[in-house]
Formats: C-alpha cells, structure tokens, sequence
C-alpha cells in the first residue's frame, strides 16, 4: 500500500508537486493532479466511506469512474468520486457516512485516524 | 427546462429483443432459504441475494419490477456493478436461462449527472448557457 | 450546436484508430473521452504485444498507445478529454458533459468505440475495502505509480488475470496465487507459465469462500467446487492478503447504442449485449456504427484493426473516399484482422480445448491445469531441442498468432512460416550467435538461450528477467523450476539490457548440467540480493 518509486517498465513515474490537503480534518500530503484515491492509498488509507443501511466500509473498487464505491465527501460536496478527482492544493477531503460527512468523535473516525498514523509510521512513502 | 431537457428524461429507447413473458401462473415453489442469502448483490443500495430471490417469490418475475421494489440498479452507479448478477439470481431462481428475462431499458444520462450541471444546458444552437 | 462529420465516443485504441482513419480521408473529426487522459486501457497495458509486425508485435501496450497519440495529433483529430457523453440519439446527436456545463454535439456519423467494463462476482466480503477489480490494480499501479496492496490474490485466471498477477509482481507486490473456478487455465499457457516460475501457484477448480476483515481484507479462503460449482468441505485453504483482484471477464459498454434504437443481441461469446451490425460496423441505425470492445470483447490487437475498417467505411459512406478506394483499404485490414483471429485462443474455437495443436503435438494438460509444462512434456515442441554449444530454446506449445520471434534471429534460428500461429521451430543447422534477441522479442517470455554443456559440469541458462532489482554479475541465488520450485543454486554470469530489448533484461545465471533443461528464473539468495557482486 505504497508509492512505487521505480517500476522495472515504467521507469520513475511522473509526479507533479507536493501538496498538503485536509483528510478528515487532519494534514496529509499528495501530488498535485493524482486521484484523491492514490493521496490517500498512499497513506495508507483504504476506507472511503460508510454505506447508509449497514454502515459498511467500503473503497476503490474499480477505479475508474464507475462503481461509485470510492466516493467521499469533497470541499463540502458529497458523492465526488476520488478516483477521478484530481487532487488540489488545500482541499477538504472527509469520509462519508451514508451522504453526510463522518461525524470526527465517530469511534469509526478515531479507528480510521489510528490507521493513517500507523501507516505514517511504518515509513509512508 | 429547454426541448432538450425533456427529451433527455423522456427518451423512449427502442427494445429490439422483447423476450416471451413468463408464465405467471406458474408456481415457484416455497423460498427456500440459503447459505450465501446474505451476500451483498447490489453495493450501492445494499441490496442481497436473499433479498432478490425472496423479491421473486413474491412474484417479482421480471428485471423491470425486481428494480422498482428493491432499488437494485437504481443507486448511484446506475446498475454497472450489480445488473449482471441480479439477473443471473433471478434467472435461477424462475428455471430459465437469463436471456428470457426482460432487458433494461438504456436511457439518458449514462453517468450521473447533478441537477444544477442539467439545468447548465446550452440552448441548441450554441448560444450562451443560463 | 456543433456539427461535426464524424463524432467518435471513447479515445481507446479503436476510437483513435478509427478517427485517424477518417481524418486521412478529410473528415472533420472530433472524440470525446470520459477520462482524463486518452488510450483508454491501452496506456496500462505495460506487456509486449502479440501478433506480428503489422499488429505491432512485440511492441508494449502503452507505447503502442504513444505511436496511436501521435498519429492522431498529426492528422488533426481533436480530441476532447473530460467529457462524459450523456445519450446518443438515433439522428446522431450526442449531449456531452464537460465540467459543469452540457452541450449537444450532432455527426453526419457517429462511432462507439466505448469500450468494455469489467464484470462482479459476488461472494462474502467482496464489499470490503481491498477487493478490487484487476483492471483496477492496473490502474494504481501502471498510471498511478500507487502498489494496490502487498499481498494479493487473483481471481481468474484468463489473459487478465495473468496479465495483471505478472505486473503485480513486477510493481513489487506478492501474489499468493491465482484462483479460478474453472478446471483449466482461461488465458495463454505463456502467460500462466511466468507466473509459475516466479512460484506463484495455481489454484484452479477453486472459487472464494469468503473474504474477512472490518474496515478492509484481512484475509481470504478459498475452497474447491465439485461439479455442482459447491464448495467441497475440508478444501478450504486460508491466505494472509490485503487485496483480491477480481479478473471475472469483460461486458461490452453498449448502453449509448441502445439507448439509440439500434438492434441488440445479447450474446455471451461476445461478451454480453452487443449491437448488430456489418464487418465494418455499421448498426442498424443509419450512421451510427461500432467498433473495439463494444461490439464484442476480443483485445486491443482487433479493436485498432476494427477502428481503422470502421473509419474508413464511414468515409466511404459520407462520400470522402472512393468506394473503390475503400474496398481495398478495407480488404487491407480485414485481412489483417483475420490473421488475429486464428489458432488455440479464436473467438470461433472459445470454449474448445483442442487435444493436439495444429503441428500434432498433444496440448499439455500440465499447462492447463497447473500453469507450467513439465520437464518431459517440453521436448514435444518444435521449439525445444538438445543442441551443441548454445542455441534457443522456445518452449511455445499454443497456436497463438504471433511470429516476432522469427523476425528477431539474423542466422534464421528460427522459423514459423507463413501461417502465423504455428509453432516456433528451431532449425537445427543454423548457428546461434547468443545475441538474446529473441529471448526479449518473445511478448511470452517463454524463449531462452541455453548452453547445456558450458564446461565444467555446469550448463548456462539466459532467460528474461523484468523485476527490480536487477541482479548484478556473481549474485548467488537458487534456479527455480517451470513450477517456481528451487532446484538448484546458481550463480549470475551476465546481465545484459540494450535499448533493442526495451526493459528485458537478459539474465545469463550458471546452473548444474543435469538442471540445463528444468531451471527456469532466477531467485536471489537474500544475503546476496542486498550485497556487492562476488565473484
């Protein structure tokens, strides 16, 4: 669940610059113009949101724009498909629940801190 | 809403393979209940299989009314993820090879769409959108 | 609104092909793609083409997609990104969303070139966070430069599967096996046998019991299926994973077409509804036609080939070009389609498994049950032979049509012929000069060079190596069998790369004589792999 730093085809990739954006009211940093998805799978966050009825974790699936599972709540907009999105500089990027944002005292929200921080720690990037 | 709004919601697409309708008089037998029921068919409405096959037997035969009583196909991805299985299960559990259920009915937007971005519509012609 | 003579929705390989097609006639052309960058899957595609040379044999998918960009470009096609088409209409008008604004668009032709999507499979757990699509994998790791996880099981084991589980392992990731219900591979043997030398395992006859976890995959169990597709009880096995990648098959994206009025047929050897229509496309509704993917699932080889017949049929039917002109352009490529359409893997012999292959030589069940030819069942194959000295070793045992590799030897090592899927033969009398470039042209990594009788009781193996780190000369390790079983140890001579071979590198490792015939890849030892070459 990290950055390749060099692919045995591909070479280095092509990354635009370094941005710090809001996730769940928390600092992360991510490349300017990738998927919102790719700032977070980076950190080492997989869940996007919570379903409505069964209140389900749930994330990228496709990644291209079709199952609609990654979706999370944007600057303010429900429903924003981060696998699509390009990420910007400053942007207020939150967990779903159903269609409002996670509630940030949620003991979901607490678990889901906790893991971006692990994943921090074990080396990130 | 301009002609091409309406047009847009309205569109009556041509069905060119209209399957025989099923026999409905024809008796499924009582549900029985299975090991994987709970198993999750539908992601965007959360719909499962039990659910579905349970939807049949109470004489849901069709894709088209399967729809409309469980939302199955109708969340956010409009039916790209589950379409395909929902119509496996129901095909099993009438006794007939999924190609005699009815198809769905394709129509505008193919992706969703905001109601705000809708009513952004240039008028034909090319003039100024509103 | 804007008119255009011909409207393209999707800038994948056929939509592309078919606009260049139509812009060297002098049609106005324009594409809309939903994405943010055009190719569609062509730019994740990072393997080595199939076919020969007129399908770009042995060239990788994404620079394929480079040479189709360019050409584009050059011949003034416009390509508009980040538009989504909303309905397509049976006058041939489109209504496209661009950010936040929605247009209308009208063609004097329209071409769906949309594509296909990947299919579901449901079983419990498949919800959780970690269970994603293989095209998915693809995705993150060959456009985004993102690893989907770090141990991952693949379901499915047919050319995407394969395809995917291989590029999973060249983005660094573990691939504890490959899955599928199904009792024989569904891909290429070539493509499951790189798998399995690198020790990936083939589970097949095997479905997924369930995937656990809370917030993401934690795990996963499989089981075998008898007949009945039921679980067998006492079969479960149980794997430490974070990503399932489902590879479940592909359904054409006809929704546009039949939202049209044009007549569908719902059939499964292609995929799913697909629209009827002509050899060059044309549906049922006047203007409207269809090509790649979306009129029925084959691969992006035929989706160009299949773009450039439909462009130049709507050329010919708006009257840009001369329809003696066309006739032979057409007969042209549809030639060239049909070339692909031959051998084990045709979409006319979907479903067959042929006892022996078009040489007569048995097809190896090994191969299709487990993912690697036996040591015994290899000299079967024209391909393999015991030679002096060294000399090429193919061990191709599939109809497929793909011939690079008989383009690739100067001293006519080897030789196909002109029925493109017949097996390699290495003829017995020419005289290897061990340039390796065969060993990288073959898009199957299934050539090697080999020499049985280096000297000393030892034998030299140069096999394809695409992984980093690149081991350096003198690195100690183990030969892996055709099964990924270590067999031996074996000890790095030369690693060579030249810009001819573009990113196979040609690893040259020592091995004991009797293991000449069986020692396949390479594993370093893990001293070894992180320290200085010693020789």
């Amino acid at each position: 669940m990290s950055r390749i730093a060099e692919h045995p085809i591909l070479g280095t990739p092509e990354r635009g610059r370094l941005v710090t954006f809001s996730y769940d009211g928390r600092e992360l940093q991510g490349y300017e113009g990738e998927p919102i998805a790719m700032a977070l799978h980076a950190a080492g966050m997989m869940v996007h949101r919570y379903t409505a009825k069964r209140h389900e974790a749930r994330g990228v699936f496709c990644a291209i724009g079709r199952c609609t599972d990654c979706v999370m709540v944007v600057d303010g907009r429900p429903n924003v498909r981060t696998c699509m999105t390009p990420l910007a500089a400053g942007m207020d990027v939150r967990t779903q629940d159903g269609i409002e944002p996670l509630d940030p005292d949620d003991p979901r929200a607490v678990r889901l801190a906790s893991m971006v921080a692990d994943a921090a720690e074990r080396g990130g990037e | 809403m301009s002609d091409e709004a309406v047009r847009m919601t309205t569109n009556g697409a041509s069905r060119s393979f209209s399957p025989a309708p099923l026999d409905r008089s024809r008796g499924l037998g009582d549900f029985v209940p299975a090991p994987d029921d709970d198993v999750l068919v539908c992601r965007c409405e959360e719909v499962t299989k039990g659910d579905i096959r349970r939807a049949v037997h109470d004489g849901m035969y069709t894709m088209t009314e399967v729809r409309r009583y469980l939302r199955v196909g109708m969340g956010l991805c409009q039916g790209q993820s589950c379409t395909k299985l929902v119509r496996r299960i129901m095909a099993a559990e009438l006794g007939v090879s999924p190609a005699a259920l009815d198809a769905e009915t394709s129509r505008a937007p193919m992706r969703p769409v905001e109601m705000r971005v809708l009513g952004n519509e240039e008028a034909a012609g090319g003039a100024d959108a509103r | 609104m804007n008119r255009h003579d011909l409207i393209v929705i999707g800038a994948g390989p056929s939509g592309l092909s078919a606009a260049i097609e139509a812009a060297h006639a002098g049609m106005d052309v324009v594409v809309f793609d939903e994405n943010a960058r055009p190719g569609g899957q062509l730019f994740k595609q990072i393997h080595k083409f199939f076919g020969s040379k007129e399908h770009h044999a042995k060239v990788r998918g994404f620079r394929i997609g480079d040479e189709l960009l360019k050409e584009a470009d050059a011949a003034g096609v416009r390509v508009e990104l980040d538009s989504s088409v909303l309905g397509l209409y049976p006058d041939r008008e489109v209504v496209v969303r661009h950010g936040d604004e929605v247009f209308h668009a009208k063609g004097d032709a329209v071409l769906v070139a949309t594509g296909a999507s990947e299919n579901t499979l449901g079983f419990p757990g498949w919800t959780l966070p970690g269970v994603i699509g293989a095209g998915a994998a693809q995705t993150m790791m060959n456009l985004h430069g993102v690893r989907p996880g770090d141990r991952v099981l693949m379901l499915g084991s047919g050319n995407v599967g394969l395809v995917v589980g291989f590029q999973l392992l060249q983005a660094g990731c573990e691939v504890v096996g490959v899955v599928d219900a199904a009792p024989r591979v569904g891909g290429y043997g070539v493509h499951a046998a790189k798998l399995a030398r690198c020790g990936v395992p083939f589970h097949l006859s095997h479905t997924i019991v369930s995937a656990e976890g809370t917030d993401h995959v934690t795990g996963v169990t499989i089981g075998e299926v008898d007949k009945s597709w039921q679980i067998v009880p006492g079969t479960e096995k149980h794997f430490d994973v974070d990503t399932i990648c489902v590879a479940v098959g592909l359904s054409p994206m006809s929704q546009l077409l039949d939202m049209a009025g044009c007549d569908m047929v719902d059939d499964p050897r292609r995929g799913g509804l697909v629209p009827v229509c002509d050899e060059s496309g044309a549906t049922s509704v006047a203007g409207i036609f269809a090509s790649g993917d979306v009129s029925g699932i084959e691969e992006a080889s035929s989706a160009m080939i299949e773009g450039r017949i439909s462009g130049a049929a709507i050329a010919d039917y708006l009257g840009y070009l001369e329809h003696e002109g066309e006739t032979r352009r057409v007969g042209e490529l549809e030639g060239s389609l049909d070339a692909l359409r031959q051998g084990m893997f045709a979409p006319k012999n979907r479903g067959t498994v042929p006892e022996r292959t078009e040489e007569g030589c048995p097809v190896s069940m090994n191969l299709l049950e487990h993912g690697f030819l036996s040591d015994d069942e290899v000299l079967a194959y024209p391909g393999v032979t015991h030679a002096k000295g060294v000399h090429a070793v193919i061990e191709c045992s599939q109809n497929i049509p793909c011939n690079p590799c008989q383009d690739a030897c100067r001293k006519g090592c080897i030789s196909i012929g002109e029925n493109i899927t017949s097996l390699p033969v290495v003829v017995g009398d020419a005289a290897c000069v061990a340039c390796g470039m065969c060993v990288a042209s073959c898009p199957g990594q299934a050539i090697f060079l080999v020499d049985e009788g280096a000297g000393d009781g030892f034998a030299t193996v140069t096999l394809p190596y695409e992984f980093l780190p690149v081991p350096t000369a003198g690195t100690r390790g183990r030969g892996l069998s055709r099964s990924g079983e270590e067999i031996c140890d074996a000890v790095v001579e030369s690693v060579r790369c030249v810009s001819a071979f573009d990113h196979t590198n040609l690893l040259t490792m020592r091995v004991p004589e009797d293991c000449a015939m069986r020692a396949r890849f390479f594993r370093p030892s893990p001293a070894d792999a992180d320290e200085e070459a010693v020789s």
